[in-house]
């Protein structure tokens, strides 16, 4: 193992080095804004200008931000990015002339200037509604080193001002790579940058999951000869391993604790056990009837979502944590797995065999009701899994060959790959940042 | 540790690696200097000593061909009471990953019920499931992925 214990850290310390100086913050209520969104409008129409500077260093700035900016905007599918109108300004440097942002289509306009105060860079970052009613005025600094942290930062607030919901800047996904010839876990930010790797087994690395807290990361590993459960203290480095005789498989983390669920066969057949962070057993929660695996949890905690044979096919249960209860969630295909709960707590996502052979991602209620198809006629598709604002879905796919990450928007649109790198990608697991 | 590897349309591999990278690969050509090689002709067709065994899709279930492929493995063992066999189980690429590795561990503990049961010694018997994560064929057709829904079986 090498590497491990960056990258989560580094990201936190980074995020909090950003100072945060309101100038005159007058965001009115996010909900009164949201209210003015026009009526059926699938994105916001936001004119981006660009952010104004003084200087080689910082016009060398303002183009990195600006980068940042529009790549992280453009990434969450909300926006439709507009240029500025020529007419934005009266004059060189004069006022702005926010009745012209209309004549593009633009609803929000957002633009600043950076500049260098004590040696670190400073972005000023101004947003005003049609009306010229100032929605967001704020101040950030960091380092040089940090203009990416900065800008992201910038993206997440305009993003909690517009829609009133978290953002998945600041975002890891964890995944699976073959690129160096083993299966090893990586960590990607949100957006498919700065990729880390966190194993150095070379053996067989799969599934990993990191905890709600953001301390633990557990996967399986075939290092011992046998598909062995890790998890392993991000902070610290301390590994601990649940190697019961037979399978330590699927791992999920229960929310708003540190103990996870995982299949284990020791007593038999492929049942679910509640697991502590410290690799003991809390307690066994399926019983008997062939396969039951890949659980997750309901946002609260209180359901358990998961595979099971027990009906005949791979079909996705509903187990009730507490009464130990379990129903049927899905009838419709004989191939059904890997559920993702939504973090609004609603919805499931899941991947089905078709009878074409083709694997797609679906998405249902937690009621059973209102079936709906991700994606189809793209190879197959597989491992949704939710970001965890709720507003992405990260998936692997062969729709270009060899399995990718990819993302998409939870209707299904905007379907892109996630990054570019060797070898082939799957697994992924979105979650959020300390 | 030897693994005597059977499987159709490909010529028996013996290696010393157990990682199974050898698998499918070609890598296992002129490796394992020193192990002894046994060409054990078509896996899976009765008469193979200590062959594969093969199963339909989604399935653990022991086909009327893998119960007579697992009378000769058991006839075979009895014969060899010191050795040691681990069943490897293992699936096509299709279907989900973590999923497969269960359905793996049922196809290796479906053939050792079967051959405790014609009386070779639970002791003697271990298993351990690849899921597909070691395809013996890389390809991605029927072909292919029939050869690779089998348990797999490793003397010591």
């Amino acid at each position: 193992m090498r590497n491990t214990r960056i990258p989560f850290i580094h990201i936190a310390i980074a995020l909090c080095c950003i100072l945060l100086l309101p100038l005159r913050l007058r965001a009115e209520d996010a909900a009164e804004y949201i209210a003015i969104r026009k009526e059926g409008a699938s994105r916001i129409a936001i004119v981006l200008d660009k952010t104004a500077s003084d200087g080689a260093r910082q016009a060398e700035w303002a183009r990195s931000l600006d980068n940042t900016i529009n790549k992280g905007l453009d990434f969450t599918g909300l926006f439709n990015l507009l240029p500025a109108p020529l007419n934005i300004r009266n004059a060189q440097g004069g006022a702005l002339n926010l009745a012209s942002i209309a004549s593009v289509g633009g609803d929000i306009y957002a633009g600043g200037s950076v500049t260098k105060k004590a040696g670190k860079p400073v972005l000023e970052m101004h947003v005003y509604d049609t009306s010229g009613k100032s929605l967001l005025a704020r101040a950030y600094t960091g380092d040089e080193t940090q203009l990416r942290a900065i800008g992201l930062r910038f993206c997440a607030d305009l993003v909690e001002l517009l829609t009133g919901k978290r953002s998945v800047f600041g975002t890891k996904i964890v995944f699976v790579s073959n690129r160096t010839g083993h299966k090893e876990v990586y960590t990607c930010d949100f957006d498919g940058e700065n990729v880390v790797q966190l194993t150095n087994s070379n053996s067989i690395s799969l599934t990993p999951v990191i905890s709600p807290d953001g301390n633990y990361i557990a996967w399986t590993d075939y290092t011992s000869g046998r598909p062995d459960l890790y998890i392993k203290n991000l902070a610290t480095g301390a590994k601990v391993s649940v190697n019961k005789h037979g399978v330590c498989i699927s791992p999920a983390w229960r929310p708003g604790t540190n103990t996870l669920v995982t299949t284990l066969s020791y007593q038999g057949d492929q049942d679910l056990y509640l697991i502590r962070a410290d690799g003991t057993v809390e307690r066994r929660l399926t019983k008997g009837g062939g396969i039951d695996v890949s659980p997750s949890f309901s946002p609260d905690g209180s359901k358990m979502a998961f595979v099971s044979t027990r009906q005949g096919g791979p079909q996705i249960f509903i187990q009730d944590m507490n009464s130990g209860q379990a129903r049927r969630l899905t009838y419709s295909g004989t191939y059904n797995t890997q559920p993702s709960w939504s973090p609004s707590g609603d919805k499931i996502l899941y991947s089905s065999m078709q009878k074409s052979g083709e694997i797609n991602i679906f998405m249902i209620n937690a009621d059973g009701s209102r079936l709906l198809q991700l994606t189809s006629g793209a190879g197959n598709n597989e491992y949704p899994s939710w970001s965890p604002d709720g507003s992405m879905i990260v998936f692997s796919s062969t729709r270009d060959g060899k399995r990718k990450l990819y993302v998409m928007n939870v209707d299904g649109a905007n379907q892109k790959p996630l990054l570019r790198m060797a070898g082939e990608q799957q697994q992924p697991s979105w979650s959020g940042s300390k | 540790m030897i693994i005597l590897a059977g499987c159709s349309s490909k010529s028996a591999v013996s290696t010393d690696d157990t990682s199974g990278a050898g698998y499918g690969s070609g890598k296992g050509d002129g490796a394992g200097a020193g192990v002894s090689v046994e060409d054990m002709g078509q896996g899976g067709r009765a008469g193979s000593v200590v062959g594969d065994i093969f199963f339909d899709f989604d399935s653990s279930a022991l086909s009327s061909e893998a119960q007579e492929q697992l009378s000769q493995n058991a006839a075979w063992l009895q014969k060899h009471p010191g050795s040691a066999v681990t069943i490897e189980g293992h699936c096509d690429e299709r279907g989900t990953d973590e999923y497969n590795i269960a359905l793996g561990e049922r196809r290796a503990d479906a053939a050792r019920s079967y051959l405790v049961n014609l009386g070779v010694a639970d002791g003697s018997l271990s298993t351990v499931s690849f899921g597909e994560e070691r395809p013996f064929d890389p390809g991605h057709n029927e072909e292919a992925w029939a050869k690779n829904r089998r348990d797999h079986f490793v003397t010591k």
